[in-house]
């Protein structure tokens, strides 16, 4: 084991940015796979996410110095991963969503048979064609299993404001799953 | 309403607030429907291998990095190795020596035994430390997997991807650190 693999994450980012980069390592191997479900979940497939926290692992190595606490470095990285993801959603806004939706409820089928694939590809499908917004607060409560609260923490937004985005996203789901079946 | 919006309530039921019990009789068919929709949420876990390797050597290559002076011909492998594993390399051929230099290339088989391994693949800086972009093939039943390539000359790091999570250095070839307490086999053709 390599010195100060147990090491919190301030600690790592601070030998970091006092010149003891390779120790980056340490975050990336701690935190790669973190959000690869919300990630996946988001952009349609894990293709996608890979890609996407790939990016976000590389610029938060740019911008580390901007980190203003160390201590909360995986929040903060979440934040850049995000921006990340809501940037691809919009440049990819006009390609078709079901090759991707496909490919999550490929790539995922192991615990059902086909009708619960087929059920998932359809949500899956669904939620990309909600908005960013939208979609990510129904995927960090519904797949995430986080409370409004904590959301609410994480995105610095009101649980009140969070609810009225998830229960459009109800609506919309629910008239896209309609049109599907 | 327009009967296609859940009603207020059955949102509630979505958000965890109240039971199905909860709900007036008549919005139960509703509330039952929601429910199934949550049904269908996936949450199989994502893993990403790969995202080291990529990360790390993505901060590696591009020069405009001070940490790249550093690291620079330091490829980054980050992962258990395999024990019994037992790899070589073979050139198996060259180009004639007419081909204008320019368009050289060397065919080079990767062969890793591994009897044992569900899928392997080699993955370098020919690839960009892609888990998908070569992978080898089981041949016979010695538990022997290959791959036959062309490469560029010059120097090539790599591992062995086995099982999409296993990094295997090559026993067989020279290797450099990685920076990170491991080793990267190093091929020069």
């Amino acid at each position: 084991m390599r010195p100060g693999t147990d090491a919190a994450d301030g600690d790592i980012v601070r030998a970091v940015l006092a010149g003891d980069r390779e120790r980056y390592a340490q975050l990336v191997e701690r935190y790669r796979d973190r959000y690869a479900r919300y990630a996946a979940r988001m952009l349609g497939s894990a293709d996608a996410a890979e890609d996407a926290v790939q990016d976000a692992f590389v610029r938060a190595f740019d911008q580390l110095a901007q980190c203003k606490d160390p201590n909360k470095f995986v929040g903060w990285f979440f934040l850049i991963l995000r921006n990340r993801c809501f940037a691809e959603r919009r440049r990819n806004r006009t390609s078709a969503p079901l090759e991707a939706a496909e490919a999550v409820a490929a790539a995922d089928r192991t615990d059902g048979g086909t009708e619960t694939a087929e059920r998932r590809r359809a949500l899956q499908q669904a939620l990309l064609e909600l908005t960013p917004e939208q979609r990510e607060v129904f995927v960090l409560k519904h797949v995430e299993g986080l409370s409004y609260g904590e959301i609410a923490e994480r995105l610095s937004t009101s649980v009140p404001s969070l609810k009225m985005r998830m229960h459009r996203a109800y609506d919309k789901l629910r008239e896209q799953l309609r049109e599907h079946t | 309403m327009s009967g296609r919006e859940f009603h207020p309530l059955v949102k509630q039921l979505l958000d965890g607030d109240i039971t199905l019990a909860d709900l007036p009789a008549e919005l139960r068919p509703e509330g039952e429907e929601a429910l199934q929709l949550l049904t269908a949420v996936d949450r199989s876990p994502v893993e990403l291998p790969a995202v080291p390797q990529r990360v790390m050597w993505s901060l590696v290559r591009e020069p405009k990095r001070a940490l790249g002076r550093r690291l620079i011909a330091r490829a980054w492998v980050l992962a258990p190795t395999l024990a019994a594993a037992a790899a070589l390399v073979l050139l198996i051929g060259r180009p004639a020596s007419v081909a204008p230099p320019a368009a050289a290339v060397v065919t080079v088989r990767f062969v890793l035994a591994a009897p044992g391994a569900h899928d392997v693949a080699v993955a370098g800086t020919f690839n960009q430390w892609d888990l998908h972009a070569t992978p080898l093939v089981r041949t016979g039943d010695q538990g022997l997997w290959t791959a036959t390539i062309a490469l560029a000359p010059g120097q090539h790091q790599y591992a062995f991807v086995v099982d999409g999570v296993r990094w295997v250095p090559d026993p067989a070839a020279p290797a450099v650190d990685d920076g990170f307490g491991r080793r990267n086999s190093v091929l020069t053709l």
